[in-house]
């Protein structure tokens, strides 16, 4: 009878072996070691998303809904003449440096194209270059279609501002951001808030083990 | 005859053994992460820290891209290229400041083969602090206050992470420049202030004044760097040691103001705690002395069996000569497995970090001033080689002015 061969038997198995053992023994005893997908949740919803700043879904997933609820408004919707809005710089509260003009930026885009000329904006942040064109046209040195003596500058007849809040969490089992949107439209003649809305977006994530 | 052609199936049945050993050593080899020589970037060298720094930039590995950002940007402070500085801290932040998952890279950083420096460099939390720090500095002086306050309360949020609760969130600048940011857009700043306050051990810290609009951010000495320990270097550890400036004085328009030192980063580096990171490194390091170990013992034990090949009527154990030839492969996987496991911590550094950092604020009119920066050792004796003049020009009322100092050229 043939002796078995034992090489043929040891040797595969010891390869075998051997690439099991090789594979992924550092990360024996490491929860998570690849870190967790990105996912959406809502406010209220506890979960796991990676990136959890502010991000451009957010603005415009905000600034859409502000849009709208500004139109719905009767001293928007209801008014016999457009009236004239200015736009306050958001005011960032939260951990996370973002472009803050591009808020507001979006908000009016939003209100021009569909409040059909029920709003105007005005553009304060341009009065350095308007009134240089004033004064241009009173000393002369360019033409004028109107009298330029006459001040028609408008005013504000409400200002719309903004606020960024936030709250943080870190923990071994990751990170966790809220921010608070909210906006207001204050009149510039009273100082009664005529409008408020909010929104909020809770993110959540944990990072690669690499990088705990 | 028949004995003969045993003989001859069985040798040749040794050589086909042994070739696949041989192959699968070949295997493990190639497997395990041939090795490369690293590229030598051939790089003209100016002496300018900035352009050297993005020379060196564009020569390096992807991988060390966000530690090239943060060398230059705090290289562009010092020479007060500010756009510069800020250029490179977006472009790091752009990496570091989201979550990173699903990273090859880092998976490759955790696996046995792979050492750590394989991941994407984006820095321990005292490195990752600085960056927001700096950037926040950046902020304010562009009139961006809430937007600096924004990036002080990550650089604290990422401190939260020290092992110790103790040292979690211990910075006293990032607190209180948060709560002077507060105050100074009409906010409550107390809790910010209560809180540097506390992280300050009983170091007298000013109150908040909101007319203040000269803000002075100097830093001196040379900050922490890493090393590798343990028997394979698998231990990240940091080598620190007190420099000689721990306090300087600004000398302006007939005042002096004290920078004491308000934060160390020194002591933030070595009080972070483990990392996770050093869990999976110690285990690589278990794993490349486990193999070795069997893989000496394997391979005495295929020796010790090829040893008793040869009987002593000449004939041959076939028995022995399997056991020998399953030993030494083995063996030989083994120490292949062990030579190829890379459990080094990744020592890559922000090497041109301040070890102090100090803050002032004051009050001064629009103008031109001549100022004098001096900075002095622990018993408050005067360091007259590292004084330096300056010129200070205070803007008007539209925004601070932000003035940032440091002992360091580069």
């Amino acid at each position: 009878m043939k002796p078995r061969n034992s090489l043929r038997i040891l040797f595969p198995n010891t390869v075998a072996a051997a690439l099991l053992v090789l594979t992924g023994c550092a990360t024996r005893g490491v929860k998570n070691p690849d870190g967790v997908p990105v996912t959406q949740m809502g406010a209220d919803e506890r979960g796991f998303v990676a990136g959890t700043g502010i991000e451009s879904q957010d603005l415009v997933a905000v600034t859409d809904r502000m849009a709208r609820s500004i139109l719905s408004i009767p001293e928007i919707g209801r008014a016999e003449v457009p009236p004239r809005i200015v736009l306050d710089p958001v005011v960032n509260e939260t951990r996370f440096p973002i472009n803050k003009d591009i808020f507001n930026d979006r908000i009016r885009i939003e209100l021009n194209r569909n409040a059909m000329g029920r709003v105007r904006f005005l553009a304060r942040d341009r009065m350095s270059t308007l009134e240089r064109e004033r004064e241009l046209k009173q000393t002369g040195q360019v033409t004028a279609s109107a009298d330029p003596n006459v001040t028609e500058f408008r005013g504000a007849d409400y200002f719309l501002t903004g606020k960024l809040a936030g709250m943080s969490t870190r923990t071994s089992a990751g990170t966790s951001d809220y921010v608070l949107y909210s906006f207001q439209l204050i009149d510039a003649r009273t100082s009664e808030i005529v409008w408020e809305d909010s929104a909020e977006i809770k993110k959540q994530g944990l990072e690669d083990a690499a990088y705990r | 005859m028949k004995t003969g052609a045993r003989c001859g199936a069985r040798g040749k049945r040794a050589r086909m053994a042994l070739r696949r050993v041989l192959a699968c050593g070949c295997f493990m080899l190639t497997s395990s992460g041939c090795f490369s020589p690293p590229r030598v970037a051939n790089i003209a060298y100016t002496g300018d820290p900035v352009i050297d720094g993005n020379a060196q930039l564009a020569a390096a590995r992807p991988e060390d891209r966000v530690l090239w950002n943060y060398r230059i940007a705090a290289s562009a402070m010092r020479v007060g290229n500010f756009e510069e500085a800020k250029r490179q801290l977006d472009d790091a932040i752009l990496t570091m400041g989201g979550i990173i998952t699903n990273s090859a890279e880092a998976e490759r950083a955790r696996s046995l083969f792979s050492a750590e420096r394989s991941k994407v460099f984006i820095g321990e939390p005292y490195e990752r602090v600085m960056a927001y720090y700096y950037r926040g500095i950046l902020y304010w002086r562009d009139g961006e206050p809430d937007n600096a306050r924004a990036c002080f309360r990550t650089g604290q949020f990422i401190d939260s992470d020290a092992a110790n609760q103790s040292y979690r969130s211990d910075y006293v600048l990032l607190d209180y420049l948060d709560g002077l940011a507060s105050a100074k857009l009409g906010a409550d700043g107390r809790d910010a202030y209560r809180r540097a306050v506390e992280n300050g051990k009983g170091r007298p810290l000013p109150p908040f004044d909101r007319e203040a609009n000269v803000l002075v951010f100097a830093e001196f000495g040379a900050g922490p760097r890493k090393y590798s320990g343990g028997e394979y270097g698998e231990q990240l550890r940091f080598a620190v040691s007190d420099s000689r400036a721990h306090s300087a004085e600004l000398t302006i328009a007939g005042r002096t103001v004290t920078l004491p030192a308000y934060d160390d980063l020194n002591y933030q580096a070595t009080t972070r705690g483990g990392r996770l990171m050093d869990h999976i490194l110690g285990n690589k390091a278990v794993f490349k002395s486990t193999t070795n170990t069997v893989g000496d013992v394997a391979a005495v034990g295929s020796i010790v069996a090829a040893s008793r090949m040869n009987r002593w009527d000449g004939t041959r154990s076939e028995g022995s000569q399997n056991t020998a030839l399953a030993l030494g492969a083995v063996a030989l996987i083994s120490k292949i497995a062990s030579a190829a496991t890379s459990p080094e911590a990744d020592t890559r550094t922000w090497h041109n970090l301040p070890q102090r950092l100090s803050f002032a604020a004051l009050k001064l009119e629009p103008g031109d001033y001549a100022a004098r920066l001096e900075f002095f050792d622990a018993a408050g004796a005067r360091l007259p080689a590292l004084a330096q003049d300056l010129r200070v020009v205070v803007g008007g009322p539209e925004r601070d002015t932000v003035v940032f100092l440091s002992e360091l050229k580069r």
